[in-house]
């Protein structure tokens, strides 16, 4: 087991992390940037380094400053959190190079997933459900047309180069096809720098379903059930739920045994979460592989009963797989909301001081976060400051408990989004369990 | 006799028997440690926020910040004045001054170890009290096996060398004082 890791990272999942050190008797070295210099997670950490200033360019992305970090601190190993540096190949191979140990999957296995093309190839060579879409990238206007008849009309032209929403276009009916293939190029080329497009097939009202894997490095791999992730804004993950409402047993056997299938092809190891869409006739396709711990992990944790970053470090440490598949159970209903330091209309960011932090407490109410009473909100890093997660018996207790919890939660100083959660956890459709990635585009008005 | 510091409220301050012990040098000798413990203790019992003591050459400042950081120590060496004022028993208590000497605080831009030489049989780059220019190489600091020289930004005179030899230095650490006043 090591003795001693970095955490390359800040803020909740850094705090996160270094708990699971203590609880693991390993030694824990936070790095920060000079506007985190009093933040919890340096505190608590058993020592600190700092590596830069506020930019996180400069520093926690500072891929020398946080190497020379952790040779300094002759740490053994370097867990990456989310975000940051924690799907950088590059960053994974210097590690592995120098000999730290780069808590997650291989350079490899970020390097292939990384490559959205060639991770879909990878699942459809195998047999298994992908998005309908253009083997690759669309030459021309009648390549496009082609490939729209073939897989059928709705259909997305996506940027290859692309992510964040930005050149996409839906395309309803043939005769639109021209104009918008045209259009995605233009907005591609201008945002990413290279006008490379391909196509799906549409779906209206789909919902995003992920599954969270784990593998060992003799190539054992299980999965642990599904998160529905549906509640999103601008492909931001707001309010994520395990179990799927829409996913039964014989769907989730269905769903996870592709999961395990897709990452065993890839020669996967350590945690990573295979993403799906659903449409609304509960048809599941394979859409990408997230290839770190992600923010919504608690969720499963709070299922599952499993510790996902203590299993992750024993993995990392080359131990094998400590449950088998058939000792997965998932017990009750559990929710994570996401709690952003911006404006809960307009979604504007407000940094600042909290003044008062009181955050709910109380039988299944478990809260994720970094901040404190006067603890200072900067703007330089992403607005999420703390993750609210609840468990119930089943989902009507987790909900009501997660309203409970809601409505119990201060956070005086700056504006969060616990309005907006606060309305969702009292909408009819979202408590019917009623929603697609389309929800809250509608609930927003 | 007091020692008043313009623009201040002073409060005289009796100071128990151990501190007036000779303070022998800058470096910090166990009797020193336990001078500058009775300081801190001294400023707590009496609420203060600052305590600055100075004889024979030492200046010893202790500034308690409001905000959840430790206890601050500052220890300088003052240039001899031509007259010197008698030992003294008394203290002032001063407004907090930030840079008020005026030296530049030269500081490392990145992470890794400090070396004061270029090689380990090789004499320093500088000494305190030497002069340098703008651009002159003041140290080493190696990360990942490369060494990295660290100019000074000024020119002016070596005031204090803040750590020796294969120390760890993080970003932002001082690493040198500098007078920029007193370039020759």
């Amino acid at each position: 087991m090591f003795k001693k890791v970095l955490i390359a990272n800040r803020g909740e999942i850094a705090l996160r992390v270094i708990r699971a050190c203590k609880e693991l008797g390993i030694k824990t070295v936070a790095i920060h940037s000079e506007a985190d210099a009093l933040a919890l997670h340096v505190r608590v950490a058993d020592e600190k380094v700092c590596v830069g200033p506020a930019e996180s360019a400069l520093s926690y992305r500072n891929i020398p400053n946080v190497l020379s970090a952790a040779e300094i601190t002759g740490v053994d190993a370097i867990h990456p959190g989310y975000g940051f540096l924690s799907e950088n190949a590059h960053f994974a191979e210097v590690c592995e190079s120098i000999g730290i140990k780069f808590i997650g999957p291989s350079s490899e296995n970020i390097a292939m997933m990384g490559d959205k093309a060639k991770a879909r190839e990878i699942v459809a060579m195998r047999g298994l459900p992908v998005t309908p879409g253009s083997p690759g990238e669309l030459q021309s206007e009648e390549d496009a047309l082609l490939a729209a008849q073939k897989i059928g009309f709705p259909v997305i032209i996506k940027a290859s180069a692309g992510g964040g929403g930005r050149g996409m276009r839906v395309v309803n009916k043939a005769e639109d096809l021209g104009r918008a293939f045209q259009a995605a190029q233009a907005e591609a080329k201008s945002t990413f720098g290279n006008d490379g497009v391909y196509l799906e097939r549409y779906f209206l009202e789909p919902r995003h379903i992920e599954v969270q894997i784990l593998a060992d490095n003799q190539g054992r791999v299980i999965h642990l059930g599904e998160r529905d992730c549906s509640i999103q804004r601008r492909h931001q993950k707001l309010v994520e739920e395990t179990p799927s409402p829409v996913v039964d047993d014989k769907l989730r056997r269905e769903i996870g045994r592709v999961a395990v299938e897709a990452v065993k092809a890839a020669h996967y190891r350590n945690v990573g979460t295979v993403e799906f869409l659903l449409d609304k006739d509960r048809n599941f396709y394979f859409m990408e592989v997230n290839t770190r711990i992600q923010v919504e992990h608690p969720i499963t944790e709070m299922v599952t009963g499993i510790d996902l970053i203590k299993e992750q470090i024993r993995l990392a440490a080359g131990h094998a797989l400590s449950i088998r598949q058939q000792d997965v159970v998932l017990t009750g209903h559990s929710m994570e909301c996401r709690i952003n330091a911006e404006d809960p209309e307009k979604f504007t960011p407000s940094p600042g001081v909290i003044t008062k932090y009181s955050p709910p407490g109380g039988f299944g109410v478990r809260v994720d976060s970094a901040m404190e009473t006067g603890s200072t909100v900067v703007p330089y890093y992403d607005s999420m400051i703390a993750k609210l997660i609840t468990h119930g018996r089943d989902r009507l207790e987790c909900m009501a408990r997660m309203r409970r919890a809601l409505s119990e939660c201060v956070i005086e100083g700056i504006k969060t989004t616990l309005p907006l959660h606060r309305r969702i956890l009292d909408d009819p459709d979202f408590q019917k369990g009623h929603v697609s990635t389309t929800f809250l585009e509608r609930f927003l008005g | 006799m007091s020692r008043r510091r313009s623009k201040a409220k002073t409060r005289r301050i009796v100071l128990p028997d151990t501190v007036n012990e000779p303070i022998s040098e800058a470096s910090l000798t166990g009797g020193s440690v336990r001078q500058i413990q009775e300081l801190i203790d001294l400023l707590r019992h009496n609420n203060l926020t600052e305590l600055e003591f100075e004889r024979q050459g030492i200046r010893i400042r202790v500034r308690h910040e409001l905000a959840t950081k430790p206890f601050t120590t500052a220890v300088q060496e003052s240039v001899p004045a031509p007259s010197q004022q008698p030992a003294h028993h008394a203290i002032a208590m001063t407004p907090v001054v930030e840079g008020a000497t005026g030296f530049v605080t030269v500081t490392s831009p990145i992470v890794g170890t400090f070396y004061r030489s270029p090689s380990p049989d090789a004499d320093p780059y500088v000494e305190e009290g030497d002069s340098v220019k703008k651009g002159q190489v003041l140290c080493i600091v190696e990360a990942m096996k490369l060494m990295n020289e660290i100019e000074s930004e000024v020119d002016g005179r070596i005031v204090k060398i803040l750590l020796e030899s294969t120390k760890s230095v993080e970003y932002g650490q001082a690493l040198f004082l500098i007078d920029p006043k007193t370039a020759s």
